[in-house]
């Protein structure tokens, strides 16, 4: 049994192409129930983001469950094979591992180190066990992958560090107060990067959003996708007295708060923290407001450095965290053909011990004669040469150094021995790529 | 005795400091795990000490700063397992530990002067050390809070950026500390002059008690240490204080506490040498 996946990604596709073949969460557990139902295919998991659409199966033929599944993916979503195979890419074995590895770490995402994809990889596996579309070969793969992501986020910095400025934002406020529940934010001029920030803000579980705006209009419609507030242009002194949290992004050409307007508007509460993001360009925030002892006055160049360092942080962990993803993947082979050693130790032993038996059966006229209690000993001791015999086979077979070395201790085995296996074992051993030059 | 526990805090400050580098959560339970096992053995030595003479030896100095160690180490511990907050550790820890190496060098004997024998005296030590204590974790706190303060002001997020809690959390903290502390050092100070009084009654010529007085420069620091706590709770409820300066005044405030419990109690007092 093969382990085999087929896919594109942001590294093989243009973004029409994978908006085309992604599956929405809802037809996650029918795509892999309708794949996994087809002949060639045993198992199969389908892991769909906004990078990726990916489809990993147990087959015992690769090349069939690849002419297959293009089959599946252009019928499914309605697409013309030719349109989308120049874009796939297919990994093979302990080739496709790898690739679950990485893509569980975060290695193999846009956004290297992105925290989301880990818990999108164990969903996908979720829906398709709860479908019983997975069985030996992909649930220890996927179990495995689970692991190997947590561990590069535990021991690396990859996930660490805000890559967007809203994030920045984000972080940084949390940074300051700690939670935000009870924090009140205050947007002044309804732009995208002040909506995409009040928007992380209101996951993060603020208190009141209050909106303003020049044209009331923008700020309503604003208030709307948030959750907010939206009051005229000339409350914004009074909202910026009791405010925590401030976003500026107006077109103003000059400062819309100065030092002196903060003051005043901030009264008595003076000593409590304010974190100003001015995002706008020219600024709407006075540089000397940041001299106040409270405030945190942050603009659009200030949080970008901060994304651009996070981003040169990210990437001098990549390293670190693809010889993690390696170290996994030597692991999980070795683990796995250790798991594969198993049907022949098993026949093995049936083979030892049918002898045994047999041998017995064979004196049975002479044992008779003995005490219940020899004979039961006679046993005992036969049964405790074979188990001794097979030690060291059953231990040299668990721990054989690669593949092909197993290979052929399994079929000297199997000569010597006239083994006849019923199961046939998981063959991981050849992670060959169907085409190299899709994958960087 | 006070070797053992020195070593097991001294293993806990490496563990806490690779632990602060690294920011994984195996060394993180191997240095609580450490540091519990060095205050249960701290806890034995003390145990042992109070059944040698029958009370909990503090009149010593040496024996006074390896008790103010051991509640400064179970008030972080405290702190540390109520809050899950471990980056907090590689900056107590030096603390603990410097102090750790006084009783470990001068264990001292604790002489058991008559005058001593009365519930207020024993009162008003156990309610300063954990003062104390709890004024060493503010100042550690507040040390803290400068650190973190600077990053995010200066917008150089740096090293302490990501290891270190959020300003509110460490302002919060801060200002427990505080009340905590300042409460028990009014309580302890009270307990004093109630104390001093009922004693000079019961031994007139004591040298000690005669040179009870503000002329004692332990007496006079103690009381500015007071004033000191005083004024940041005063300035933090009234004056709208908080933040920056709150953790400011808390370092001075402990800067003020180790002068008075380490230089002037081994060296200047007069009035507080009962060994």
């Amino acid at each position: 049994m093969h382990l085999f996946l087929l896919g594109v990604s942001h590294r093989t596709a243009p973004i029409d192409l994978r908006e085309r073949l992604d599956f929405s969460s809802r037809d996650l557990s029918a795509a892999a129930e309708a794949i996994a139902a087809r002949p060639s295919m045993s198992e199969s998991v389908v892991l769909s983001t906004c990078n990726r659409s990916e489809i990993y199966v147990a087959s015992s033929d690769p090349a069939i469950a690849r002419e297959e599944l293009v089959a599946f993916l252009s019928d499914y979503h309605h697409v013309a094979a030719q349109l989308f195979q120049p874009h796939l890419f297919a990994l093979e074995n302990s080739a496709a591992v790898a690739h679950l590895f990485r893509v569980a770490a975060g290695l193999d995402s846009l956004v290297v180190g992105e925290p989301q994809i880990l818990g999108q990889v164990k969903d996908a596996y979720q829906v398709a066990a709860a479908k019983r579309c997975v069985g030996p070969v992909l649930s220890n793969v996927f179990r495995w992958s689970f692991g190997v992501g947590k561990r590069v986020r535990s021991e690396t910095a990859l996930g660490e560090g805000a890559v967007s400025v809203s994030f920045a934002a984000v972080a940084l406020a949390r940074k300051i107060f700690g939670r935000l529940q009870a924090r009140r934010v205050l947007v002044v001029g309804a732009g995208d990067i002040s909506s995409l920030t009040a928007q992380h803000l209101r996951a993060q579980g603020v208190g009141d959003i209050v909106i303003t705006s020049r044209t009331l209009a923008h700020a309503e419609a604003l208030a709307h996708d948030v959750g907010g507030l939206a009051v005229p242009w000339d409350g914004m002194m009074n909202a910026l007295g009791s405010a925590d949290i401030v976003i500026t992004a107006t077109g103003s050409q000059r400062p819309i708060i100065t030092r002196a307007q903060l003051v005043a508007a901030q009264g008595h509460r003076r000593s409590t923290p304010l974190f100003i993001i001015d995002i706008a360009v020219p600024r709407d925030v006075d540089p000397s407001v940041g001299e106040i002892e409270q405030v945190f006055l942050y603009n659009v160049d200030d949080l970008q450095s901060i994304v651009e360092e996070n981003l040169s942080r990210r990437a001098a962990e990549v390293e670190h965290a693809e010889s993690i993803v390696n170290d996994e993947v030597t692991k999980f082979m070795a683990w796995q053909r250790s798991r594969s050693a198993v049907p022949t130790i098993v026949a093995l032993r049936q083979r030892f011990e049918a002898i045994r038996v047999s041998e017995l059966q064979r004196l049975e006229n002479k044992l008779g004669v003995l005490p219940p209690d020899a004979r039961a000993r006679v046993d005992d001791v036969t049964r405790l040469i074979v188990e001794k015999l097979l030690i060291e086979p059953t231990e040299q077979l668990k721990g054989l150094p690669d593949e092909e070395t197993q290979a052929a201790y399994t079929e000297a085995i199997n000569r010597l021995f006239k083994l006849q296996q019923d199961e046939e074992p998981l063959d991981f051993s050849r992670g060959k790529r169907s085409d190299p030059s899709k994958r960087p | 005795m006070n070797t053992l526990p020195l070593v097991l805090y001294a293993a806990a400050g490496i563990v806490y400091a690779i632990h602060f580098a690294r920011r994984d959560s195996t060394t993180g339970r191997a240095a609580t795990t450490l540091l519990l096992l060095g205050a249960l053995v701290h806890t034995f030595v003390i145990g042992m000490q109070t059944m040698e003479v029958h009370h909990v030896p503090f009149a010593n100095p040496s024996r006074a700063v390896s008790t103010f160690v051991w509640l400064l180490t179970l008030s972080y511990l405290y702190l540390e397992l109520t809050t899950d907050e471990r980056s907090m550790g590689v900056f107590i820890l030096p603390v603990v530990i410097g102090l750790q190496v006084i009783p470990a060098i001068y264990p001292g004997t604790e002489y058991a002067d008559p005058v001593l024998d009365s519930p207020w005296f024993w009162v008003h030590v156990s309610s300063l050390l954990f003062a104390y204590a709890s004024f060493g974790l503010a100042g550690v706190l507040g040390l803290i809070y400068m650190l973190q303060f600077k990053e995010i002001k200066k917008k150089h997020l740096g090293y302490f950026y990501t290891r270190l809690p959020s300003l509110q959390i460490l302002d919060v903290m801060n200002s427990r500390a505080v009340a905590v502390g300042w409460l028990f050092l009014t309580v302890g100070v009270i307990v004093g002059v109630v104390w001093t009084a009922e004693a000079r009654a019961i031994a007139p010529n004591d040298p000690n008690l005669r040179a009870m007085s503000l002329d004692d420069p332990k007496i006079f620091i103690a009381l500015l240490t007071w004033a000191v706590y005083s004024f940041a709770m005063f300035a933090r409820r009234t004056l709208a204080w908080s933040g920056r300066r709150a953790a400011r005044l808390s370092a001075i405030g402990f800067g003020f506490v180790m002068l008075n419990f380490l230089l002037i109690n081994y060296f200047v007092t007069t009035s507080h040498s009962f060994y």
